[in-house]
């Protein structure tokens, strides 16, 4: 019956196993297939963007990139996913099983992270890059698409996995931070904007899709920095409460 | 519990938890060493929020826990050395048995996971080949599962949260047998039970804890001694209340008696004698005797009496 452990320590073995845990734990089929409309979505708004034989195509696909892919379809698949990574296995109380093993507790928050990333980007990423490729609105929009989508995805990941793991209804928190700070709030104050997922993503976008800069756009720099301090610090802080926080 | 010199286990001093205004744990302060104890106390009295803190899932609102000499809580590392089968019954719905255990292995560093989830799985007479996923297991096949996801890295410390729930008689005797072997190859056994009949076949020491608080502790046959010492009340029924009651109390054998709705309520602290006494007084009194019936034999009563001794 003795089986001589190795001394715990970071392993892509152990590392890979948590992540595919994850992985089948929120890639449920119920949440995958109506998330996946949602991104289905981008794809029919960007077919119908190049159905409409409009000279203004690259306006209307940056709108879909904007308003549909940036605003609502990544920071909802996000949510939905990132949130429950930690939130469901905490709820049902089967994180007792990841977490009384001898591993280090950032590989836990890496792990859900990695999972939930995994999964966002081919339910909405992929969708709204595909979307905005086959608009007519030239390859810069889907390069804007692709490149503002994947930071968002993870800076939005890192932010829900905390969330989901400390609060319950992390659904409707989650969704409350959204509509208030992300959607309003950041829109209308310039401050305020500097601190948000949507406007640092949606200006690195707009950079890299060379669109104009939208309304309380920040430097592209910021726009790249910006979400990738957040998902270090958000990582940062979910690891401190897998450590330090009560597991039920 | 563990010898002169060394070190027990599970060292708890003056451990506390309270979640709000409710205190769930109070004051404990016990040693727990190598071979079989058992936790009992009813259903709420703390016994999973104890194993929890034992554990380091959840921290103490006061005092101590050290689990071979160190915090539970500080050094993720001591995992490796702890199995715990909890009590709640959800594991990774999806997943198969092998699967499931051979994660356990895995995220243990077992440098042959598959060849370790086998053996753990055989342990607990499982298939290890079994297709289906978990949701589809009964609950007495989870108590198992969980039980062989705990031994899977042969841990020194066994923590298990009321495993012989939903077993069936033969299991809980093969996994009764289990706990006593690990016991007896120097592995520390903690098993928490709010059956006291269970407990005894363990033939371990006792914690008794109720109402958060630690009650009793011991060999079984000394709790076992003190339940039955404790005044017990019984029911007696007559035809003549009254004059069978006058003469109980002069045997010497009852501390109390009152008669109520035609019967009589009896408080004795000799039970088996006051048994062998009263059919005697009751033909010296003419009376006929048609019941004599214990009403405090339930564990809750027990439990309850040994917390008012406290």
């Amino acid at each position: 019956m003795k089986a001589t452990a190795a001394p715990p320590n970071f392993t892509m073995a152990t590392f890979m196993t948590v992540w595919k845990v994850f992985v089948r734990s929120i890639a449920t089929r119920l949440r995958v297939a109506g998330l996946s409309l949602l991104g289905l979505g981008a794809v029919a708004l960007g077919l119908a963007i190049h159905l409409s034989h409009s000279a203004n195509r690259p306006n209307a696909a940056w709108s879909l990139v904007d308003s549909f892919g940036l605003s609502l379809l990544i920071p909802v698949v996000a949510l939905v996913f990132a949130s429950a990574a930690l939130g469901d296995v905490a709820e049902d109380g089967t994180l007792v099983y990841l977490w009384l093993r001898p591993l280090p507790r950032w590989q836990l928050a890496l792990g859900a992270f990695g999972a939930s990333v995994t999964v966002v980007v081919p339910v909405a990423v992929f969708p709204l890059v595909v979307g905005a490729a086959i608009s007519g609105g030239g390859w810069r929009i889907a390069g804007g698409a692709a490149a503002g989508g994947l930071l968002a995805t993870v800076a939005y990941s890192a932010v829900f996995c905390g969330l989901g793991l400390r609060v319950r209804r992390a659904l409707a928190w989650g969704l409350a931070y959204l509509l208030i700070w992300e959607q309003a709030v950041a829109r209308v104050s310039h401050g305020a904007a500097r601190a948000s997922i949507f406007i640092n993503t949606r200006s690195l976008a707009a950079h890299v899709a060379q669109h104009p800069p939208p309304t309380n756009a920040v430097a592209w720099t910021t726009g790249l920095i910006f979400p990738l301090v957040v998902t270090v610090v958000a990582l940062a802080l979910t690891t401190r409460s897998l450590d330090r926080g009560e597991i039920t | 519990m563990t010898s002169p010199g060394s070190s027990p286990t599970i060292a708890v001093r003056q451990l506390s938890k309270w979640f709000g205004s409710v205190v769930a744990l109070s004051d404990l302060s016990f040693d727990i060493g190598p071979g079989v104890t058992a936790l009992l106390g009813p259903n709420g009295a703390g016994k999973s929020t104890l194993f929890r803190v034992l554990c380091g899932l959840a921290n103490p609102s006061q005092g101590t826990v050290r689990i071979f000499d160190e915090n539970p809580r500080a050094n993720p590392d001591l995992t490796s050395r702890i199995g715990i089968a909890p009590q709640q019954e959800r594991l990774f719905e999806r997943q198969t048995i092998i699967e499931f255990v051979r994660l356990a292995a895995t995220l243990h560093h077992i440098p042959d996971p598959d060849r370790a989830a086998l053996l753990a799985i055989e342990t607990v007479e499982l298939d290890p080949a079994d297709p289906r996923p978990l949701a589809a297991y009964s609950k007495g096949m989870r108590q198992r599962v969980k039980l062989a996801q705990a031994l899977v890295g042969d841990p020194d410390l066994l923590v298990l949260d009321e495993p012989l729930e939903g077993l069936d008689p033969r299991q809980r005797l093969r996994t009764i047998e289990l706990f006593r072997r690990l016991g007896d190859e120097g592995k520390t056994v903690v098993v928490s039970s709010h059956v006291l009949e269970e407990v005894e076949r363990f033939g371990s020491r006792i914690l008794v804890i109720t109402q958060g608080r630690l009650v009793a502790e011991g060999p079984f046959s000394a709790i076992r001694d003190l339940m039955d010492d404790r005044p017990h009340r019984l029911r007696v029924g007559t035809d003549q209340p009254l004059a069978l009651a006058a003469g109980l109390l002069t045997t010497g054998l009852v501390t109390g008696a009152r008669i109520k709705d035609g019967w009589i309520e009896v408080e004795t602290s000799d039970s088996p004698a006051f048994r062998r006494s009263v059919a005697v007084v009751a033909r010296d009194c003419e009376a006929r005797l048609t019941e004599v019936r214990a009403l405090d034999d339930d564990l809750e009563s027990v439990f309850a009496y040994l917390v008012g001794r406290r």
